[in-house]
């Protein structure tokens, strides 16, 4: 323990370390979710539609939208989208109001869009928006439109990209447990449930790729190996310390991104599925569920990607390229994507970090001895199974005897 | 306590860093001398258990060194070639993180690490950061860990290099007065450091002890071939071409050669007393050396 507390110091006083740390909070918490909440993300607008032209007022603005659009009931029916479309068509479409950029407005937008397409104007010329001259009364049967375009989908999916008739059941299955009407509140602050994980792997691979290859670049490696614990406790002490890193730089920049979201949006939404964000989504999750799975994925993503980085960092004893490979694992996937076969590409997408947190609003099914698993479980297994599997390597290549 | 090293050999590719070396090393310190590219570095980090030998092994008192892991490290203590330290710690702490790397506990750590710090004279820089130090200063620091846990085999890689004349005679008290029943083995090209502490002397070139035994032996096996020749100033370097001269001195207009030859170099040449620093001459020859 004592080993331990030391190692983790040291890892903490190094410069290197804790500014990254700090980097990564000021941009990812402060920027990102502080300033973002508060100006360009949710401030009321100006004339500009330029985001940085916002008000630095996203804090009352956001509670104005939950005012705003609780007026239009506690579920979503037919007579809510059309109270909602027939309030848009009042506006005078040129002196908007100021509250009307974040506004579900758009939700009820696309709604029409894909519903209700045989409403859209062929004629129209200026090509206005739907939602712009809609016949609100032909707005009705949202919920068996919505079924009827999820099965069209899914029977084109079945049939164009080879998805087996029991996934599709699996999946309507899924969507059948949706429970409706849906509470209705206002969406648009859940829109954006992202946490930007893939943004934490180069501050972790900065921090973490020089805990073994550092020792052989400071020099310290052969005066570790000598000492009475410097073999395997050591390895384990120090991989143990990466993984404690992982945690506290998560917890730190998650814990504050969710109590910035806690200040600004407060809990107002977290039971509204996660179908207001993509209507055809199929898992019959609230947001909050949603938001603990993305939790999840960036939890397990750090844990597994710690483990990637402190195996690149024991088997090579140069601190530069145990960087470079670290970061290459979730960049070259990002940069070289579209040049690699479509079943590598696919792979790559369970690197930790790598894969789409999103994944939940798609319809992907993996086959694996016989079962069919959701692809959302596959991308929160497989990552901490790569970290698992990497740390007995960590210790057996750090703890072995040099041959050179 | 016997250290015995039995056939020990290591090879990089097709170069013999070190070559079939045997010995057996009881309590006492040894002087590993060897030009630069001997053998002594690869030697030493197989004694530590750091490398892995070709072939051949390392044993302490018939268990083999790896094998007795951390039993082995337990009672060693080693300066590498190069020290290692971490920049941003201090003296104090950096020896007191090695001491809990050793294992020892944090209440003993403390009263070593402030009795080391006095015995190398680090006491008033115990709170600075090790990379203020000078070489000299980083390099007691080394020798501090390497004595953290009291060790029974210590091995020293080229411990003098870098520290002052005042900082070296210090070393070579402390180390005396250290080695007891303990194994010492120190490196080094420097020949003044061993003569003057090591009991026994192992001269390595290319991977090989080519010839060993105590400072007054290995002098005594270039007796008879040590020379001085006075000759004028404007013939010194074709003496020179010719000989291994160990040392060249002035004396008005001429000069003073001590020459290693095994036959008289010249009917003028006087006999004189060898050193341990014309036994390694005459083995390595100037150039190697």
């Amino acid at each position: 323990m004592e080993l331990f507390v030391l190692e983790h110091k040291r890892l903490w006083r190094t410069p290197r370390v804790w500014l990254c740390v700090l980097l990564c909070f000021v941009y990812s918490v402060i920027w990102g979710s502080v300033i973002w909440y508060q100006w360009p993300g949710f401030g009321t607008k100006n004339d500009s539609t330029n985001m940085y032209d916002n008000n630095f007022d996203g804090y009352s603005a956001i509670r104005g939208y939950q005012e705003e659009f609780s007026k239009f009931g506690d579920y979503w029916t037919d007579e809510t989208l059309q109270k909602m479309v027939e309030e848009y068509q009042s506006y005078d479409v040129m002196n908007l109001p100021g509250l009307q950029s974040k506004g579900d407005w758009s939700l009820a937008s696309d709604i029409l869009r894909d519903l209700y397409p045989e409403l859209k104007d062929p004629e129209n010329q200026q090509y206005q928006p739907l939602i712009l001259y809609a016949d609100t009364t032909k707005l009705t049967d949202f919920y068996q439109r919505r079924a009827d375009l999820l099965e069209h989908t899914l029977e084109t999916t079945r049939q164009n990209e080879g998805m087996t008739e029991a996934d599709k059941q699996m999946l309507l299955d899924m969507n059948s447990q949706i429970e409706e009407p849906w509470p209705y509140e206002w969406t648009q602050g859940w829109n954006d449930l992202s946490f930007g994980w893939s943004k934490l792997a180069p501050y972790l691979a900065i921090a973490l790729a020089f805990l073994f290859s550092g020792e052989w670049h400071n020099n310290t490696a052969p005066l570790l190996h000598t000492t009475k614990y410097g073999w395997k406790k050591l390895a384990r002490v120090k991989v143990l310390n990466g993984l404690a890193f992982a945690l506290e730089f998560y917890l730190l920049i998650a814990g504050g991104k969710v109590l910035v979201q806690l200040i600004y949006l407060g809990t107002s939404g977290w039971d509204l599925p996660i179908q207001y964000i993509s209507l055809l989504a199929v898992a019959p999750w609230n947001m909050l569920q949603a938001e603990l799975y993305q939790l999840a994925f960036g939890l397990i993503g750090v844990f597994g990607y710690a483990g990637l980085v402190m195996l690149m960092s024991a088997l090579v004893k140069n601190n530069v390229l145990a960087l470079v490979f670290s970061l290459a694992f979730v960049y070259v996937p990002d940069v070289l994507g579209r040049y690699l076969p479509k079943w590598l590409m696919a792979v790559s997408q369970y690197l930790p970090l790598v894969g789409n947190s999103y994944d939940y609003l798609n319809y992907n099914i993996f086959h694996i001895f016989g079962m069919s698993v959701w692809s959302p479980w596959m991308l929160i297994t497989v990552p901490f199974l790569i970290g698992v599997v990497c740390i007995p390597f960590v210790i057996l290549k750090w703890s072995r005897r040099q041959k050179a | 306590m016997e250290l015995s090293i039995d056939r020990l050999t290591k090879h990089y590719g097709r170069k013999i860093a070190v070559d079939c070396v045997s010995a057996k090393l009881t309590p006492g310190v040894y002087g590993l001398l060897g030009a630069n590219g001997a053998g002594k570095t690869t030697l030493m980090r197989m004694l530590c258990a750091i490398l892995e030998p070709t072939s051949g092994e390392v044993r302490l008192d018939g268990k083999e060194i790896a094998a007795m892991g951390e039993e082995y490290r337990d009672i060693l203590g080693y300066l590498p070639q190069d020290f290692g330290y971490y920049p941003t710690y201090t003296a104090a702490e950096f020896l007191s993180y090695i001491a809990s790397l050793k294992g020892i506990p944090r209440d003993r750590a403390g009263k070593r690490v402030k009795e080391l710090l006095g015995m190398l004279d680090l006491s008033a820089v115990a709170d600075k950061k090790i990379r203020t130090f000078s070489g000299g200063m980083k390099q007691r620091v080394g020798i501090a860990q390497a004595l953290l846990n009291n060790p029974q085999v210590l091995i020293l890689d080229e411990p003098t290099s870098g520290l002052d004349p005042k900082e070296r005679v210090r070393l070579r008290n402390l180390l005396s007065e250290y080695a007891g029943n303990k194994i010492v083995i120190l490196s080094t090209h420097i020949v003044s450091d061993v003569e003057a502490i090591a009991d026994k002397v192992l001269i390595m070139n290319a991977g090989q002890f080519i010839t060993s035994g105590t400072v007054e032996e290995l002098a005594e096996q270039v007796k008879g071939k040590v020379w001085e020749l006075t000759v004028p100033n404007e013939q010194a370097r074709l003496w020179q071409a010719d000989f291994t001269v160990a040392n060249y001195r002035h004396e008005g207009e001429d000069v003073v050669l001590r020459i290693i030859s095994e036959e008289e170099p010249d009917p003028g040449a006087v006999p004189c007393k060898p050193t341990l620093d014309d036994a390694y001459l005459y083995h390595f020859g100037s150039k190697e050396a």
